[in-house]
C-alpha cells in the first residue's frame, strides 16, 4: 500500500517535472523579451553576460511619449473587433446553410470557402491594394477590418459549420413543428447551442489578426492605421538603430490580452481546434 | 375535428423506396400506432404527416384539405421526439412556452397554460431546470408538456418511450394514454416495440420494408394477423411459424404432424400456432427436445428444438424438466393458422 502510493507520488512528480519543463520551454522567448523589455538600452546590447539586471521603464516611457502607442492600441482593437463582428456576422448564416440545407454545389461551395485560405497572401497583396486604394479607403482602419475579415472568414466559418454539424437535427424539427421559421430557429435555438463555437472561432480570429503583418504594412501608411504589429516595425530604423527593449515591450503588450483570452477559454480552443481540422 | 388521410403516398430516395403505397385514414381522436421493425418507413411515414418530409408522390389531407407543401410549422402539429429534442439553452418553461411563443398565442395565456401541461405531466417542481439536470424520464415528460401546452390539432409520437428503462416505460405508457383520452387529441405514435402497439393503440399497422402489412385493432392484429410477418412480428413471445406440407388435412414437417386440417389446402404451407396455444401433455402433435426452459415466476417458456427450428411453447409456472430431456406437445387445432410458403399471405 505505502509502496504504492510512494510509487504514485512519484509518477506525478515526474509528470509535472516534464510538464513544467515544456511550459518553461514554451515561456522562455516570452519571459525573455518582457526582461528585455523592462531593462536600460545599454545594458541589453553589453557583450558581457550581466546576472543582476537593473529595471529600467525607460523604453516603458519612451513607446508612450515619443510614439502614439495609445493610437495603434485603438487602431489594433478597433481593426480586430471590427473584422471579427464582420466574420460573424457573415459566417454564422453561411455555415448554417452548408450544413443544414440541401442544394446543389453545396459541398463545393464549402470547399471554395476553405480554398481562400491556402492562398498565398503575395499573391493577392498587390490587387488588394489597388482595390483599396480605387475605393480610397487605403490607410483606414476600415480597409484593416475588411482585410482581416477576409482572410479570417474562410476558418470562422469552417469552424462554425463544425459546431453546427453536431447539434442534432432533432433540435431543428423540433422547432419547426412547434412553429418557428428559419430565422428563429437560428437565432433561437442554433446560435445558443453554439456559442462554445462561435467564442473559438472569434478567439482564433483575433490571434490571426493581431498578428497580420503583410497586408496591414500594405493598407496602413500613416499613424491613421498603424497597428501593433506594424508599430514593431518603426523601431526597426532610423537614426536610433535597432531599438530591442521598445520592441520587445511592444510585443509583449501584443501579446498579453490574446494570452489572457486564450487561457480564459482553452477547453473551448482546444475542442474548436480539432473539430475544424477533423470534421469536414 | 381532426381527420387525417394518406392517398397511395410514396417517398423514394434515389432509387431506395422509404415508403411506398400507403393508404391510410386516421380517425378523429384516433390513437393510431405505426409499428415495424426499424427502416420499415414508419418515421418516414410520420415525419410526412409533420412536414418534415415531402411526399415524392400522393397526398396528405387534414380534414379535407391537401397539406402537401404545406411547412411543418404552418401544420398545427405537435411531435415528441425518439431523442427529446429539448431546447438545451432554455428552462423547462421555456422550452414549454416555446411553441406559445411561436405560434403567437397572446403571452397574458402563457403561464397559465404552461403549468397546467406541467402539472398534467408531473413537472411542476422542475420547471426553473435546464433539461440538462433532468432525468431521462422526466426530459420525455417535458418534451410530452411541450407537445401537449398548446393543444395541437394532431400529436406525433416517435418512439417517444424507446430510451427509458422497461419500469419507467410502462409508467410513461399508462400516463401518455390517460393525457390522450383526456385531451381528445388525434394520435399518430411510431414504434418498434409490439407491446407498446398493443396497449396503447385504437388500431395498429403494421409496416415493412415501406409497405403497410395490415391495418387493425390491436385484436384483430393479434388474433388475425394478414401474414406470417404479422404474425411473427405480434406477441411475446411470438407465433411459432413451421413449415412443411400439407396433404388430405395432414400438415408434417420434421418431428411435427398435425391432423383435422381443412383438406380443400394443400401444398407447401407454414402452419403458426401462438405458444400459448401449445399444451405440455402426454400425447401430442409434436415430440422434440427441449432446448431452453426460462421460469418467469407467472408462467413458464419451454423451448423445443424440432429439427432446425425452435419452437416457443407457454407452459405452467410450476412446470419443470431437465434440458436435453424430452417433451410432448399438443396444439389447440382451432387456433392453427395456416398461410402460403411462397407469398406468407393468410391462408386460414
Amino acid at each position: 500500500m505505502g509502496a504504492r502510493r510512494g510509487a504514485r507520488g512519484e509518477s506525478r512528480l515526474i509528470r509535472y517535472l516534464i510538464l513544467g519543463s515544456w511550459a518553461l520551454f514554451c515561456l522562455a522567448p516570452v519571459l525573455w523579451f518582457l526582461s528585455i523589455g523592462l531593462r536600460p538600452r545599454v545594458e541589453i546590447i553589453s557583450p558581457q553576460p550581466i546576472y543582476v539586471p537593473h529595471l529600467s521603464l525607460e523604453a516603458w516611457h519612451m513607446i508612450w511619449e515619443d510614439w502614439p502607442m495609445a493610437r495603434y492600441l485603438r487602431n489594433s482593437v478597433l481593426a480586430i473587433f471590427g473584422s471579427v463582428l464582420i466574420d460573424l456576422v457573415l459566417a454564422i448564416p453561411a455555415a448554417y446553410s452548408l450544413s443544414r440545407y440541401r442544394y446543389r454545389g453545396r459541398d463545393d461551395i464549402g470547399f471554395y470557402i476553405l480554398s481562400t485560405r491556402m492562398m498565398a497572401p503575395a499573391i493577392v497583396a498587390v490587387p488588394i491594394f489597388f482595390l483599396f486604394r480605387s475605393a480610397g479607403l487605403l490607410d483606414t482602419i476600415w480597409a484593416l477590418m475588411i482585410v482581416y475579415a477576409a482572410i479570417n472568414l474562410s476558418l470562422v466559418t469552417w469552424i462554425i459549420r463544425s459546431y453546427m454539424l453536431d447539434i442534432p437535427k432533432e433540435l431543428e424539427d423540433a422547432a419547426r413543428t412547434d412553429g418557428a421559421s428559419d430565422m428563429r430557429i437560428l437565432v433561437e435555438i442554433i446560435i445558443p447551442a453554439i456559442i462554445p463555437g462561435i467564442i473559438t472561432a472569434s478567439v482564433i480570429a483575433m490571434i490571426f489578426a493581431i498578428n497580420e503583418f503583410l497586408f496591414t504594412l500594405l493598407i496602413a501608411s500613416t499613424p491613421n492605421a498603424y497597428t501593433l504589429s506594424v508599430a514593431l516595425a518603426n523601431f526597426t530604423g532610423g537614426s536610433d538603430g535597432l531599438i530591442y527593449n521598445a520592441i520587445a515591450l511592444v510585443a509583449f503588450l501584443a501579446f498579453v490580452p490574446v494570452f489572457l483570452v486564450v487561457v480564459a477559454i482553452q477547453r473551448h480552443l482546444s475542442r474548436g481546434l480539432t473539430m475544424g481540422a477533423v470534421k469536414g | 375535428m381532426a381527420r387525417i388521410e394518406l392517398r397511395n403516398i410514396q417517398r423514394k430516395w434515389g432509387e431506395f423506396w422509404g415508403v411506398r403505397d400507403v393508404n391510410l385514414a386516421i380517425e378523429d381522436r384516433e390513437f393510431l400506432v405505426l409499428l415495424g421493425p426499424s427502416g420499415c418507413g414508419k418515421t418516414t411515414t410520420m415525419r410526412m404527416i409533420a412536414g418534415l418530409e415531402e411526399p415524392t408522390e400522393g397526398e396528405i389531407v387534414m380534414d379535407g384539405e391537401v397539406v402537401n407543401g404545406v411547412d411543418a410549422r404552418d401544420r398545427d402539429v405537435a411531435m415528441v421526439f425518439q431523442g427529446y429534442a429539448l431546447y438545451p439553452n432554455m428552462t423547462v418553461y421555456e422550452n414549454i412556452r416555446f411553441p406559445l411563443r411561436m405560434r403567437r398565442i397572446p403571452p397574458s395565456e402563457h403561464d397559465a397554460r404552461v403549468r397546467r401541461a406541467a402539472e398534467m405531466v408531473e413537472l411542476s417542481e422542475f420547471l426553473d431546470r435546464k433539461p440538462a439536470a433532468l432525468s431521462g424520464g422526466q426530459r420525455q415528460r417535458a418534451a410530452l408538456a411541450r407537445a401537449i401546452v398548446r393543444e395541437p390539432y394532431v400529436f406525433l409520437m416517435d418512439e417517444p418511450l424507446s430510451n427509458l428503462d422497461a419500469k419507467l416505460r410502462q409508467q410513461m405508457r399508462v400516463q401518455i394514454k390517460y393525457i390522450q383520452r383526456k385531451l381528445q387529441i388525434t394520435t399518430v405514435y411510431v414504434t418498434h416495440d409490439q407491446i407498446e402497439a398493443m396497449t396503447l393503440a385504437d388500431r395498429i399497422v403494421v409496416m415493412k420494408a415501406g409497405a403497410i402489412q395490415q391495418i387493425g385493432t390491436p385484436d384483430q392484429i393479434y388474433h388475425d394477423p394478414a401474414n406470417t410477418f404479422v404474425a411473427g412480428f405480434i406477441g411475446s413471445p411470438p407465433m411459432n411459424l413451421v413449415a412443411g406440407r400439407l396433404e388430405g388435412g395432414t400438415f408434417s414437417a420434421e418431428g411435427i404432424r398435425v391432423d383435422g386440417l381443412p383438406d380443400r389446402l394443400g401444398g407447401d404451407v407454414v402452419i403458426g400456432i401462438r405458444p400459448e396455444d401449445c399444451t405440455v401433455a402426454d400425447e401430442g402433435h409434436l415430440s422434440a427436445e427441449v432446448f431452453g426452459l426460462e421460469p418467469t415466476g407467472d408462467v413458464t417458456y419451454l423451448t423445443l428444438r424440432a429439427g432446425d427450428k425452435l419452437i416457443e411453447v407457454k407452459a405452467d409456472r410450476s412446470y419443470r424438466v431437465p434440458l436435453g430431456s424430452g417433451a410432448t406437445v399438443a396444439f389447440d387445432p382451432a387456433r392453427i393458422y395456416l398461410f402460403d410458403a411462397a407469398t406468407g399471405e393468410r391462408l386460414r
